[in-house]
């Protein structure tokens, strides 16, 4: 299968100042694939903000990855040198939509600004009408007003900042964007225009690909085509959107599809049913399956040896009960 | 308001100095040997001449309208030196000394701080913490270790004055040259210390800075690095204005002790004298000097601060 982004085995720990590691991401081998909203969910503290910001080449230390690999067009982005990344990746091949896009503008410059200095930090020769004008063509084909450009950060709302960053994020056309959480700080509304900005994008081939980091599955329900549950660092499972929503295999995609309201008849008349427990500490995390003590299915081996990958159709489950 | 507050401590706070400055005169005119009832009529004519013999209030209210004539009044010391003549010859001199530090310091110092910030490891390790030591040194103690190092046990430089003995003050180049060589040590002190501490405080803000949201995201869009400290560096400095006018409003008064140590013929020397002589007048047109300086400054900051940031150019205009 053709993807535009996969990783490898990833692994990535955060190391404290007492040496210890927190195992955020270990072991993750997910690929994105054109055309697709790839959502990755899962609770609090689960790594996928991680993940999301290893994808998007953007950690930074204590974070560190610590194996496996993050490919794109079968070269090794993770080894590749940092300015030739820079030039030929951030922003043109991945750009992000970052967690705290409240604060993702630069307090004191115009916005307009900021798109100047972008395109021309990738197109040198460019000149400053043409950046402007480039910029005020997206933002009209996109339904956003004009006068953005001319503001300042706080003088938009935080619907419209997030808006506007979004579309700052693919002036440069890149084929894959990382939204991290681009809707939890805004209300409904906001959420709603954020989410149709980003379909729009795919509509119009600004962008191929989506990787949409999230705790919200509601709103995967609407956008995502492909969803990744992540749990204590590692996938429990990867299928479409209607596998994993309506026909969980995994306990906890099952246990968290359960505390999830849907409007689906079936669903209708079930309790809403949280999960028991607490998700384990990253530092050391349980052996055998995460989930084990969690779960309310498991089995001896869960609790000794980890599950391994299971392939059901298209998709794939780390589960023993899988195999 | 806060100036008719400050222009009537200028005037009592002086005169809680215990101590009458005409008996001070008095004192020294009969060690001179001039006999006792001439010394009581000079007494006499003196308290009259400078108006203490009237109530404080009245006093008050002489200064409080010489003040808007643009009269200081008279020296006692200097007598009959007009205050205002005294202050205009040594304000050139303290703004010669101050200028250049505070804004050299200030500059060099974010340039440093800023660096320190970005590059991190060990260079900011090694600089940060020899800012940090050089910055708690008073500078008084500076001033005397230089003083005594260069100027003393090595006689490289003049160990005070602000022009050798015997030259008259004018623009020539000899004795600009002159001035500049005396200029030297004193400079030296002060910015050295200046230097430390705004590298201090810009390290600190450039650190907030490079940790915040716009950062990462433009750094993630692949903008070069010496685009983004552009923006930090900026944005950083924000605070750092308060700290240059806050240097410039002191300036008058900040540079006493090392006026005093260098000899040097500025504001702070002339102040340091007058209140050890209990100089009412002089006292007065100094703080005066000093608190206009003040309230001048914190207005330009609130002016440069609406054209750098656009928030509080919009708190300004209540766009909000």
């Amino acid at each position: 299968m053709k993807n535009l982004l996969k990783t490898q085995d990833l692994k990535a720990y955060y190391r404290l100042v007492d040496g210890t590691d927190i195992r955020a991401v270990d072991g993750v081998t997910l690929d994105l694939r054109p055309n697709e909203v790839l959502g990755i969910a899962g609770e609090s503290g689960c790594g996928k903000s991680t993940l999301a910001s290893v994808m998007s080449l953007t950690h930074n230390p204590p974070l560190r990855v610590i194996d496996g690999d993050v490919t794109a067009n079968g070269s090794n982005l993770l080894t590749m040198p940092t300015e030739q990344v820079r030039q030929k990746i951030k922003g043109r091949y991945i750009s992000i939509v970052p967690q705290g896009a409240m604060n993702a503008l630069n307090p004191t410059q115009r916005v307009r600004n900021f798109a100047i200095d972008m395109l021309r930090e990738h197109f040198p020769e460019m000149k400053k009408d043409e950046a402007i004008d480039l910029a005020a063509a997206r933002i009209d084909e996109l339904g956003l007003p004009r006068r953005v450009l001319n503001n300042y950060p706080h003088e938009l709302s935080g619907g419209m900042k997030q808006r506007t960053t979004i579309v700052l994020s693919t002036l440069l056309d890149p084929k894959i964007l990382i939204a991290d959480e681009p809707t939890s700080a805004l209300d409904v509304s906001s959420q709603k225009s954020v989410i149709s900005l980003l379909l729009a994008l795919l509509k119009d081939e600004i962008i191929t690909s989506i990787a949409f980091i999230t705790h919200e599955l509601p709103l995967l329900r609407q956008i995502a085509t492909r969803i990744a549950i992540m749990y204590a660092g590692k996938l429990v499972e990867l299928g479409t959107m209607e596998e994993i929503i309506f026909e969980p295999l995994h306990p906890y995609t099952e246990a968290l599809m359960s505390t999830m309201l849907v409007p689906e008849r079936h669903v209708r008349e079930q309790r809403i049913q949280s999960i028991a427990g607490v998700p384990p500490d990253l530092k050391a995390p349980p052996k055998g399956c995460r989930f084990h003590p969690r779960c309310p299915k498991r089995l001896p081996v869960c609790s000794t040896e980890e599950p391994p990958a299971k392939e059901v159709g298209d998709r794939t489950v780390w589960c023993w009960l899988m195999q | 308001m806060a100036f008719m507050i400050a222009v009537s401590l200028n005037f009592f706070l002086p005169r809680l100095i215990p101590g009458n400055p005409v008996r001070v005169l008095i004192s020294q005119l009969a060690e001179g040997g001039v006999q006792s009832d001439a010394l009581a009529r000079i007494y006499d004519n003196y308290m009259r001449e400078f108006g203490l013999d009237q109530p404080v209030y009245i006093q008050f209210f002489r200064y409080f309208t010489g003040l808007f004539k643009g009269d200081l009044g008279t020296s006692f010391m200097l007598y009959p030196g007009k205050v205002a003549d005294l202050i205009k010859e040594a304000l050139p001199w303290t703004v010669a000394l101050q200028v250049p530090t505070i804004l050299i310091g200030w500059i060099v110092g974010n340039v440093i701080g800023a660096v320190c910030a970005y590059k991190g490891g060990r260079f900011d390790a090694v600089v940060f913490t020899s800012a940090l030591a050089i910055s708690n040194v008073p500078y008084y103690c500076l001033a005397i270790i230089l003083l005594y190092g260069l100027a003393v046990h090595n006689p490289i430089f003049p160990v005070g004055g602000g022009y050798s003995f015997g030259s008259f003050p004018d623009l020539s180049w000899s004795f600009l040259g002159d001035a500049l060589y005396h200029y030297t040590l004193p400079f030296l002190s002060m910015i050295v210390v200046a230097i430390g501490g705004q590298a201090i405080g810009m390290r600190e803000m450039a650190l907030y800075e490079l940790t915040t949201d716009y950062v990462q995201y433009s750094k993630a869009l692949g903008l070069r690095d010496q685009k983004v400290v552009r923006y930090v560096f900026r944005n950083a400095m924000l605070p750092q204005i308060t700290g240059l006018a806050i240097s410039f409003g002191m300036m008058m008064g900040g540079a006493l002790v090392t006026e005093s140590v260098f000899s040097y013929p500025g504001i702070g020397s002339l102040l340091f004298t007058a209140i050890r002589q209990t100089d009412y007048p002089l006292i007065q047109g100094c703080t005066l000097i000093i608190t206009v300086a003040v309230l001048l400054a914190n207005f330009l900051v609130d002016i440069a601060y609406g054209f750098i940031d656009p928030r509080i150019r919009a708190a300004q205009l209540g766009e909000r």
